[in-house]
């Protein structure tokens, strides 16, 4: 039988350096195929060469047995092939709907009737997202939702997803399934990418594990563990004691750095009041619309509490209001985001570029010196294993665990006395997420006051010295990390 | 002149000391109901001023010291003065009480007044070397007045050090939010100054400042001390303490029972405002109505941080702590407004 696509000996290089090399890979038609791999193992390149966003140096692509040279994606598409990336592809200032079905419109459109369409093809995924709403006004799950929404409009035989669960809530994840289950049913071909290794396990039909570019291993899901898996990803043994606590002994909390006193934001932040200390790690857990991210942000700065008695924020029992987040900064303030595409890091710009421009917002306006900016570069590419090809590499080009040391690097050089990590290992392999915990752990050692956001529960018990929860925009518990459980947490997030 | 104008935009906003904030209590604060499981050591009206003296624990309940056998809970009258006992301590085999009308009486076998202490004094501490330390509160209000001096914003408290030897009283600072409580750690007199919810240093910076309650006496305990919290602060309290004419208005026309201020206990009463409505929350009964009375005893390290806390919580009985005693591995606990000595068998750390 004829395999969907079938990839023979395919590499890819960027400036001479393989990403990809020679990797042999089938999709069949109706299957799960799940791609594993560590950040930089090649799964984006090789997805992006058979969804025609990228094309590669050398072997052969085949869709339906018949090799193909796909240069766009629109190629792609006509072969019955869509991607849905990790970044979003979403017009900001159109609505959901117009965003559904840009570059399918008619000649002439019916406004209403292109959203009523929407409204019904949406229900029918059980996504709960109004399709008269601008896609700027989308959080970054519901975007998710309507890109995903896209490909399975688009009538595609393969969907490749890039990441597609990192950023949905639990519930959402489980229509997600659904969703895959029912395009498998009608012989739709599935390839996603993932971190979490149980979601392959639990959905896939196969996995393919990459690493460093190269093929590890192809075979069909019941063949793995989780063990196996990982050790398959990162050639060595991490086993599930990654996010195990790995002794029970919890930091003594130090001084009282930060002390929110019951702040409030519109609807999002309610009231809310906890406090932070040095030497420790302060893990705040929640769903998706608890509040946590902006109450992070307006700490640091980024966001402004009510106008009118919106709360207080005391650092080392001094009330600071900043109006920008420089001026927090300044104060020994750092907020490490959780979109790091985003607000993270400057793209285009390399590594060295990046950490300098970190230092410059806490330093204040100064000559650009290229020795301290090398300097910088070196330090903490050093420090934090951050790898590229080579030291000007830009940031874009770095895998998902080493932009994301660069855009904590870029915020430890400012000498913090407060590091706020909000999702600091979303969309991280397993290799990166054991780095950053442990820097995450050096860090409160230092004396710092570390306040980690993660919707993570392994992660949050993993990490934290004191675990706090929060729900509906304020703080409602707090758990000690030996009275802390999954259950309780979620319990108390949730009721 | 931008000072004022910076004042007048902060109060209409809500911000800097016009925000009306509550530091919360987590951390090492983090509520639990500890004190509300204590042990009932003895039951009587109003106990206060734990002290031990010349091996004997003492304590004071209205005008008279008592005795109390800590073994048995047995409680028997020592000595009864002419005006409600404000503060006690022991120093050197001298027991000085504090009175409601303002006397201080130092009794090692004779009583000698101490004259010169200008207030009504609110707590006794050893100043080591034979001295004292003598808190008061308000150079204009007695002891049992302290609600209207929290609602006039007194700030007319001061220290004092009395030499055991001449009896001769030297004021040591002045202009101070109704000290409460002093501990002498090192050279330095550590004094708990209730309205600014802080204990300082005499001549230098706070040692914990923004406390979520009104802090009182300091008891010495292994490694560290006991911070007494006879009240907690809450959102509404602060709002009123803000609004100069209501809380007037409020002195002036309503029975001082029910003015929206800090409570050593829990009222009763339907006239009460705004206390007692709750709900359930993880099995534990939650205000949604501010509490004006809690039981909060702190455990401090040797800096004056705390470490430790022991809870009865807003739905709780023993609220109104006032003085703490470690003694025998045990700590005694007054509870002023449940009526009650307690005694905390397992202490952390």
């Amino acid at each position: 039988m004829t395999s969907l696509v079938e990839m023979t000996a395919i590499t890819k290089e960027y400036r001479g350096v393989p990403a990809v090399k020679g990797v042999n890979f089938t999709v069949e038609a109706g299957e799960v195929h799940a791609l594993l791999g560590e950040n930089g193992a090649g799964k984006s390149t090789l997805t992006k060469m058979i969804a025609g966003v990228t094309s590669p140096s050398s072997g052969s692509l085949k869709i339906d047995g018949k090799e193909v040279s796909l240069r766009t994606p629109s190629e792609a598409l006509a072969h019955g092939v869509a991607m849905v990336f990790q970044e979003t592809s979403l017009v900001p200032s159109m609505t959901v709907a117009q965003n559904l079905y840009l570059g399918n419109e008619k000649y002439f459109n019916r406004l209403r009737g292109l959203t009523i369409a929407a409204q019904q093809f949406l229900q029918s995924l059980n996504f709960n997202v109004d399709p008269l709403a601008p896609v700027t006004n989308l959080g970054a799950a519901q975007k998710q939702m309507v890109e995903i929404a896209r490909a399975v409009l688009q009538k595609a035989r393969l969907i490749i997803f890039d990441e597609p669960t990192a950023t949905l809530t639990p519930e959402e994840k489980r229509y997600f399934f659904a969703l895959i289950r029912r395009l498998r049913q009608d012989g739709v071909a599935i390839v996603f990418i993932s971190h979490a290794i149980e979601e392959a396990l639990s959905i896939a039909d196969r996995i393919t594990i990459l690493r460093d570019g190269e093929l590890v291993v192809t075979d069909q899901t019941r063949a793995f563990d989780r063990d196996k898996i990982i050790q398959a990803m990162v050639g060595r043994t991490l086993s599930g004691a990654l996010y195990q606590r790995h002794d029970n002994k919890v930091r003594p909390a130090g001084k009282k750095v930060l002390s929110v006193q019951n702040l409030s934001m519109g609807a999002l932040v309610r009231n809310t009041s906890f406090t932070v200390y040095g030497g420790q790690v302060t893990g705040v857990f929640g769903l998706i619309g608890s509040g946590r991210t902006e109450t992070a942000k307006i700490v640091a700065g980024i966001l402004k509490r009510n106008f009118f008695h919106g709360g207080e924020v005391r650092l080392e029992d001094r009330p600071v209001t900043y109006r920008l987040p420089r001026h927090a900064v300044l104060d020994g303030v750092v907020y490490v985001t959780e979109d790091r595409k985003l607000e993270g890091f400057f793209d285009q710009m390399s590594i060295a570029q990046n950490l300098h421009l970190g230092r410059l917002a806490a330093k204040g306006p100064a000559v650009v010196s290229h020795a301290e900016m090398a300097g910088l570069a070196r330090e903490w590419g050093a420090k934090l294993n951050i790898r590229s090809i080579n030291a000007d590499a830009r940031v874009i080009e770095l895998s998902g665990g080493n932009q994301q040391k660069v855009v904590i690097a870029k915020s430890l050089v400012q000498k913090p006395r407060l590091v706020i990590f909000d999702e600091p290992t979303r969309g991280v392999d397993v290799g990166a997420i054991a780095e950053i915990h442990q820097l995450i752990q050096s860090l409160a050692d230092q004396g710092l006051a570390v306040l980690v956001i993660s919707s993570y529960l392994p992660e949050i018990l993993n990490l934290s010295d004191r675990i706090l929860v929060a729900r509906q925009g304020r703080i409602v518990e707090e758990f000690t990390p030996s009275e802390a459980t999954e259950q309780k947490i979620m319990y108390a997030a949730v009721h | 002149m931008i000072g004022w104008v910076r004042d007048r935009i902060d109060s209409f906003r809500g911000r800097g000391v016009h925000a009306v904030t509550v530091p919360p209590m987590d951390g090492a604060l983090r509520p639990n109901t500890r004190l509300e499981a204590a042990a009932v050591v003895a039951r009587l009206p109003a106990p206060d001023n734990l002290v031990e003296h010349r091996g004997q624990v003492l304590f004071s309940s209205g005008p008279v010291v008592h005795v109390l056998d800590a073994g048995t809970g047995a409680v028997s009258a020592w000595r009864r003065f002419g005006a409600d006992v404000s503060a006690l301590c022991s120093e050197g085999g001298t027991l000085a009480i504090g009175l409601e009308d303002g006397g201080l009486i130092l009794s090692d076998g004779a009583d000698r007044a101490v004259k010169g202490i200008e207030g009504g004094i609110t707590s006794i501490a050893s100043g080591g070397a034979g001295r004292l330390i003598v808190c008061v509160g308000s150079a204009r209000l007695a002891p049992s007045e302290w609600k209207r001096d929290l609602l006039q914003a007194g700030a007319t408290g001061s220290v004092w050090t009395v030499s055991l030897g001449d009896g001769v009283a030297r004021k040591v600072a002045g202009g101070l939010g109704w000290p409460n409580g002093a501990a002498l750690a090192g050279e330095r007199i550590v004094v708990a100054e209730s309205w600014t919810h802080r204990l300082s240093q005499i001549g230098a910076a706070a040692l914990v400042s923004d406390l979520p309650g009104y802090p009182c006496r300091l008891a010495a305990a292994p490694g560290g001390w006991w911070l007494s919290v006879f009240a907690p602060r809450n959102q509404l309290i602060e709002l009123v303490l803000r609004e100069k004419a209501y809380r007037q208005r409020m002195m002036r026309e309503v029975d001082p029972a029910y003015w929206i201020a800090p409570s050593l206990s829990p009222a009763t009463g339907f006239y009460d405002p705004m206390q007692g409505g709750a709900i359930r929350t993880h099995g534990i009964v939650k205000p949604w109505a501010p509490t004006r009375s809690y039981g909060l005893l702190v455990r401090l390290d040797a800096g004056f941080q705390p470490i430790a806390s022991y809870h009865s919580r807003a739905d709780g009985r023993f609220h109104g702590v006032t003085s703490a005693l470690q003694r025998d591995g045990r700590v005694l606990v007054t509870s002023k407004g449940g009526n009650a000595i307690l005694a905390l068998e397992e202490v952390q750390p």
